[in-house]
């Protein structure tokens, strides 16, 4: 069974070509458009193995989700965050809570690159 | 207001002297007709308890000749009032050598007791009169006394004619004196009248100067839009504008005359605004112009201090306070950051898509493509990232302009920088063909206190410039200490150079060296702007040296802080 990987996004493009990307590499993907949607999936006992987080998001702001809910709840203690935005002095305050930070534009092969070293190693 | 007696006595004359003369005249009058009374009072008391009774003929003739007297006096002051002080006075003179002549016996006005009386009017003619009068009434009065003399068959009294004319002369001496005198009196009193008009007309005029510009001070005060109030050291408003009223929404009237604490006290603020307003009050600390949101407007406050200029040194007197309405520009403001912020979202997000989905085309994500496709592909990339950095120069310069660009210093190794400089440009130095190297002085300490991803721009434009006018040949970067406390970066190439003229140029805001490269080129020419813009928020420098067709070298030099990590931070970063 693949692992999960949660895309919260709002830009439908974007989040078709990170989704290409994370699938490319071998994740089950799995997509919440606004912040909202993101909370109660986030609340209903998902257990994604990696999240990729917008911070600018509708209704529930990236930030808050990330403070309120996933650094909060011990399920998504071993998660992988990366959080994406277009704020480069954003990303940077947020450099000490989250796996990784990327910077808009975001590459589709940056992205698959860096997924497909965080990707666990398959069990032989 | 004058006495009554001062106005009996004086004569309205414009001429002082005559003014005098007639004044004089009236006294002496007065006098008479006094003394007229007073034997007249003598004689009543005489014929009522005394024994010694007079003959009724004698009293009769004496009382005649108070009677004429009395009248004489009359007609002279009618005279001296009214038609001449001269004319007068000769009358009165007369009148007088008419009273002597009656009053006793010819022996004693001749040789004995009364003869002083003669003297009298010679004085008095040389007041009167004129001092040369005193001569004509000795001549007189010497007539009379051989006339009288030869009626009772006497010799003329030669002593006494004598004696006439040593007081005329000495009388004439005294009365020119005394007409000298006042004159040099008056001339010094016209003087000093002279003077005194005079200043008190430059006084006038300047006065008159002071209310113009009093009042044009007041009328630019009250036109101007801005919003000014005077107060003094103890922050009292003693003057304020028109302009106030819209602006702290209180009546002129009600800012006058009354403390600035009192009444911010009475107003609605929130505690930040009431806070800055109580540092401009405190002085010293607060910027020279801050904002203040008061009730629903936004003001731009000023104050300068004002001296004085005394023995003492400067004295402050007090404060000029300018209020600005800045509720317009503050919205706009807003409106600007926001628009900048929506751009950046905006604007960005497309453009990362496209560059995603060529990115999954180039791939071959969903099956095998041609080499042209590729290349096709590779194309949209590089224009796609090409606009995306254009779209990042304009947002910086637009947060620039609205002072929102911040440069935060934190610990940063300059390898960094030259690693990621290389991992951002590399690809783009070699698809032109050219070199890009780097070097880093030993004497460079490890690690400086830099704002990175500012730092990282400045060498990815300086970079970026380089390739652009470079067609072959190398791109060089040294990261160097020039001197004690500083650090800078050099990007030299190998392209067309810069011509002279143009070198003031380069920096500024949408330009570059000659226009018509703009199209050939491609960009803005927002890079080096944004350069040296950055450089000098950094409190650094930038200076560029150029040869024609020889190459360009861009050199920064910034301040160098070598920040003070502890042990565990030097671990993290090695």
């Amino acid at each position: 069974m693949s692992e999960l990987a949660l895309i919260i996004e709002d830009d439908e493009d974007l989040a078709n070509i990170f989704a290409t990307a994370l699938r490319g590499v071998g994740f089950e993907v799995e997509h919440v458009a606004d912040g909202r949607l993101a909370q109660s999936r986030l609340k209903s006992g998902l257990a994604p193995y990696l999240i990729l987080l917008d911070m600018h998001l509708p209704h529930i702001s990236g930030a808050d989700l990330l403070t309120n809910i996933i650094r909060k709840d011990p399920r998504f203690a071993d998660t992988i965050v990366i959080i994406t935005t277009a704020d480069a002095r954003l990303g940077e305050a947020y450099t000490e809570q989250v796996d990784f930070v990327m910077i808009k534009p975001i590459s589709f092969v940056q992205l698959r690159d860096l997924t497909s070293r965080l990707k666990p190693k398959e069990q032989p | 207001m004058k006495k009554p007696i001062n106005r009996i006595l004086d004569v309205p004359t414009s001429d002082p002297d005559d003014a005098r003369r007639r004044r004089l005249l009236n006294i002496l009058l007065l006098g008479l007709q006094v003394a007229a009374l007073l034997v007249l009072a003598g004689l009543a008391l005489d014929s009522l308890g005394s024994s010694r009774m007079s003959s009724d003929a004698e009293v009769r003739v004496l009382l005649q000749g108070i009677l004429v007297l009395t009248l004489g006096i009359v007609i002279i002051y009618l005279i001296n009032r009214t038609l001449s002080g001269r004319l007068a006075g000769l009358l009165f003179l007369f009148l007088l050598l008419a009273v002597f002549i009656l009053t006793d016996s010819v022996q004693e006005l001749v040789n004995g007791r009364s003869l002083f009386l003669f003297t009298l009017p010679i004085i008095i003619a040389s007041i009167l009169l004129s001092p040369g009068a005193s001569f004509a009434f000795a001549v007189i009065s010497s007539l009379i006394i051989s006339v009288l003399a030869w009626t009772v068959g006497l010799f003329p009294n030669i002593p006494a004619i004598t004696g006439f004319f040593l007081v005329a002369l000495a009388s004439w001496l005294s009365a020119r004196s005394l007409d000298q005198a006042l004159q040099e009196l008056r001339a010094v009193n016209a003087n000093l009248d002279r003077v005194v008009t005079e200043r008190t007309q430059q006084l006038a005029k300047a006065l008159e100067r002071e209310r113009i510009e009093a009042s044009r001070n007041q009328a630019i005060l009250n036109s101007i839009a801005d919003g000014v109030v005077v107060f003094d050291t103890d922050w009292n408003a003693i003057l304020a504008n028109p302009a106030l009223k819209s602006m702290l929404d209180l009546p002129v009237e009600q800012i006058v005359n009354r403390n600035f604490r009192e009444l911010i006290e009475h107003h609605p603020l929130a505690p930040r605004n009431r806070s800055l307003l109580y540092a401009m009050m405190e002085q010293d600390t607060q910027p020279p112009s801050f904002r203040v949101e008061w009730g629903n407007k936004t003001l731009s406050i000023s104050a300068a201090q004002v001296y004085e200029r005394t023995s003492q040194g400067h004295t402050n007197i007090g404060t000029v306070t300018v209020f600005r309405d800045f509720t317009r520009e503050a919205e706009v403001e807003k409106l600007k950051s926001a628009f900048v912020a929506m751009v950046s979202h905006e604007l960005r997000t497309p453009l990362n898509a496209i560059l995603g989905y060529a990115e999954m085309f180039r791939e071959a994500i969903y099956g095998p493509i041609n080499e042209q496709q590729v290349n096709m592909a590779q194309r949209i990339i590089k224009n796609t990232q090409r606009l995306l950095g254009l779209i990042n120069d304009l947002l910086d310069q637009a947060q620039m302009e609205a002072g929102k660009l911040t440069i935060q210093a934190a610990p940063v190794r300059p390898v960094d920088l030259l690693e990621n400089l290389r991992g951002v440009m590399d690809q783009i130095v070699q698809e032109k063909g050219l070199a890009l190297t780097g070097e880093i002085e030993p004497e460079l300490p490890e690690v400086i206190n830099g704002d990175a991803a500012r730092l990282q721009q400045i060498l990815v434009n300086l970079v970026n410039n380089a390739v652009k006018f470079t067609e072959q040949g190398t791109i060089h970067i040294r990261l160097f200490c020039p001197r004690a406390n500083r650090w800078g970066i050099e990007v030299s190439d190998t392209g067309r150079g810069i011509p002279e003229a143009e070198l003031p140029y380069i920096f500024d805001t949408f330009r570059q060296v000659d226009g018509a490269a703009t199209r050939v080129q491609g960009g803005f020419g927002l890079g080096l702007s944004i350069v040296k813009q950055l450089v000098h928020m950094m409190n650094g420098e930038i200076k560029v040296k150029s040869v024609l067709d020889q190459g360009s070298t861009f050199t920064v030099t910034l301040p160098l802080i070598v920040p003070a990590l502890d042990e565990e931070t030097w671990r993290e970063y090695e």
